[in-house]
């Protein structure tokens, strides 16, 4: 009897097992399979001229120097203005409003459903609104300030949640000590709540850096070198898209162009979490 | 202190903070109101030069004509220095409708113009044409509509049934998105879902290499690229489709039956910097860029 249910134990022990490592190993798997490819048909593209031409033929030869120029400074405007507004609501919402008031309720569900709306939709909207209402016209501008509406639902629920993860403990110690609530959010609360903002940040910045449907209509399809925020400018992302899907030849550079994307997005979150953990660290520390 | 003061404290604090932020809002919608006034007057500048012989065209539409005009945009920027050609895409239907609109100065359509839209001075820059391939030493010379749909729908599966030798037949398909795939199904009157494909092929390229390799294989490319391939020498042969004869002099004629004609459109007869970016866009100079993006240009 006991010796039966030990091997019932056993085995399901060894069920889970296979399941736990097996669903671990599909998932590395996938990204290794998908990044093997990417650098099997793009590594041999990739050189410094790649990087700083400018596309020719349709993007068939040359590089992609203006289309990277263009895809950060759309990232610029996005996170210059989704990063002081979702901070700020984040801070309203998580400290400054109870959580069964109307207006906290109303804000939550609004950010809830518009983390879940298509990008297209975000795409259509900032065409409507940035392009043709402010009369920004197809620029990096439009495309960042649609990219922005579309991060800042993620930035602002993940940082909240990242306020509400520092212990009230901290805010009744600082009361108690006489700092005023300012003080306290600056200098306690703020750099506690770093990583929850570091989480929305990497999110925010790796749906940026990746969305097409959403720049096709507002940065829009130009792929010369900008010249200002009012200019219209390629993204990474639409480059590989129109490579891959509408000129025929361009599968080459569209490897390369999506070799170079990954190898950014993976640069760009290492570094937000490197340097956040520092500063995270000292922050607290000179409290 | 004791608990309720403290409390009542955090109580005042808080609502300082609100106002405080509230400010902070209002600063922001401030800063933004400013990035907007001063971005319009540039807008406004480049609206008035557009009169002049120098500005900015703005052009949108078919994404199949999009690499193309911003290929001949880029060599007629290099001509006239002041002028910039902004190319967008998002479909032919698009480009009617930000023409009508006036959001652009130009519209790119790859297809023939409907019937609602004959208002619309039209403008052909170029052809597209998408030819049958099979290779070289295949013995079948030519095959009607209901057969190439019965091989494309998995129908006939057998080169004997079309008067070939018995050898299985090789489908080889393009790619979704592709604009040869949907030239391709609207002439068959074929949906995608239809085709019961063995090889499908990103582009023209690609096929025409796929097809010469594979002595049983059908394949259809864009007649430009097979002209050009088959007079290097490159062992496949363009199939008549509907008694016409597939070449790029069919297809320039109009005669060649699975073809669009590439337009660029205005809302009203072109004048100044438009009217000279369509003259230059039909004319012989940018004959070298449209045989590169493997369309047919439309007169020597």
């Amino acid at each position: 009897m006991a010796e039966s249910m030990k091997k019932r134990l056993n085995m399901c022990e060894g069920l889970a097992f296979v399941l736990v490592w097996g669903t671990a190993a599909l998932v590395t798997a996938t990204f290794c399979w998908l990044l093997g490819d990417l650098v099997w048909h793009g590594l041999s593209h990739v050189s410094w001229t790649f990087l700083t031409a400018p596309p020719e033929n349709a993007g068939r030869r040359g590089g992609i120097g203006p289309i990277l120029v263009s895809t950060a400074l759309i990232l610029g405007v996005c996170l210059a203005v989704a990063l002081p507004i979702g901070i700020g609501t984040a801070v309203l919402l998580a400290e400054f409003t109870s959580d069964h008031s109307l207006f906290g309720r109303v804000t939550r569900r609004s950010l809830d459903v518009l983390a879940g709306v298509p990008s297209i939709v975000f795409g259509l909207f900032g065409n409507a609104f940035f392009c043709k209402t402010l009369g920004l016209g197809f620029s990096i501008l439009s495309g960042g300030l649609t990219l922005a509406c579309m991060v800042l639902p993620i930035l602002i629920r993940s940082t909240e949640e990242g306020f509400r993860a520092v212990p009230t403990s901290y805010r009744l110690s600082a009361a108690a000590l006489g700092l005023s609530r300012t003080t306290t959010l600056i200098h306690l609360v703020l750099p506690a709540a770093v990583p929850g903002l570091l989480v929305g940040l990497v999110l925010g910045v790796g749906r940026a850096i990746a969305e097409t449907a959403a720049l096709i209509f507002t940065s829009g399809y130009v792929d010369r070198m900008p010249e200002s925020l009012l200019d219209s400018g390629r993204a990474l992302s639409i480059h590989i898209f129109d490579l891959s899907m509408n000129v025929s030849g361009g599968d080459a550079n569209a490897y390369a162009s999506a070799l170079v994307l990954v190898v950014l997005l993976l640069v760009i979150n290492s570094t937000v979490s490197r340097l956040t953990a520092y500063g995270l660290q000292r922050k607290i520390m000179t409290v | 202190m004791n608990h309720p003061t403290c409390l009542r404290y955090v109580h005042v604090q808080m609502s300082a903070c609100i106002v405080f932020s509230r400010q902070n809002i209002l600063g922001l919608l401030v800063a933004w109101a400013t990035l907007l006034f001063l971005g319009t007057p540039n807008l406004a500048t480049a609206q008035t030069n557009r009169d002049q012989l120098s500005g900015k065209l703005v052009i949108t539409g078919a994404s199949t004509l999009a690499p193309l005009i911003s290929e001949i945009g880029k060599r007629f920027e290099r001509l006239q220095a002041n002028v910039r050609v902004d190319v967008q895409t998002g479909g032919s239907s698009r480009g009617v409708a930000d023409v009508r609109q006036g959001l652009a100065d130009i519209g790119m359509v790859s297809r023939a113009m409907k019937d609602d839209e004959k208002d619309l001075p039209a403008f052909p820059v170029a052809r597209d044409g998408v030819g049958i391939i099979l290779h070289k030493e295949n013995p079948v010379q030519a095959l009607s509509d209901e057969q190439v749909i019965a091989i494309y729908t998995g129908k006939t599966t057998n080169w004997k049934v079309v008067g070939g030798k018995d050898a299985t037949i090789t489908v080889v398909n393009k790619a979704e998105g592709r604009s040869t795939l949907e030239v391709f199904l609207h002439y068959f009157k074929l949906m995608s879902m239809d085709v019961k494909a063995q090889v499908v092929i990103g582009d023209n390229e690609q096929g025409v290499k796929t097809v010469a390799g594979n002595r049983n294989a059908i394949g259809y490319v864009s007649i430009g690229t097979a002209e050009y391939d088959e007079s290097q020498g490159v062992p496949i042969r363009l199939l008549p489709t509907g008694g016409v004869a597939a070449s790029t002099e069919t297809v320039r004629n109009g005669t060649f039956p699975i073809s669009r004609p590439l337009h660029l459109i205005t809302r009203t007869p072109p004048v100044g910097l438009t009217k000279a970016f369509i003259d230059y866009a039909q004319s012989k100079a940018v004959h070298d860029i449209i045989t590169q993006q493997y369309f047919v240009p439309l007169a020597d």
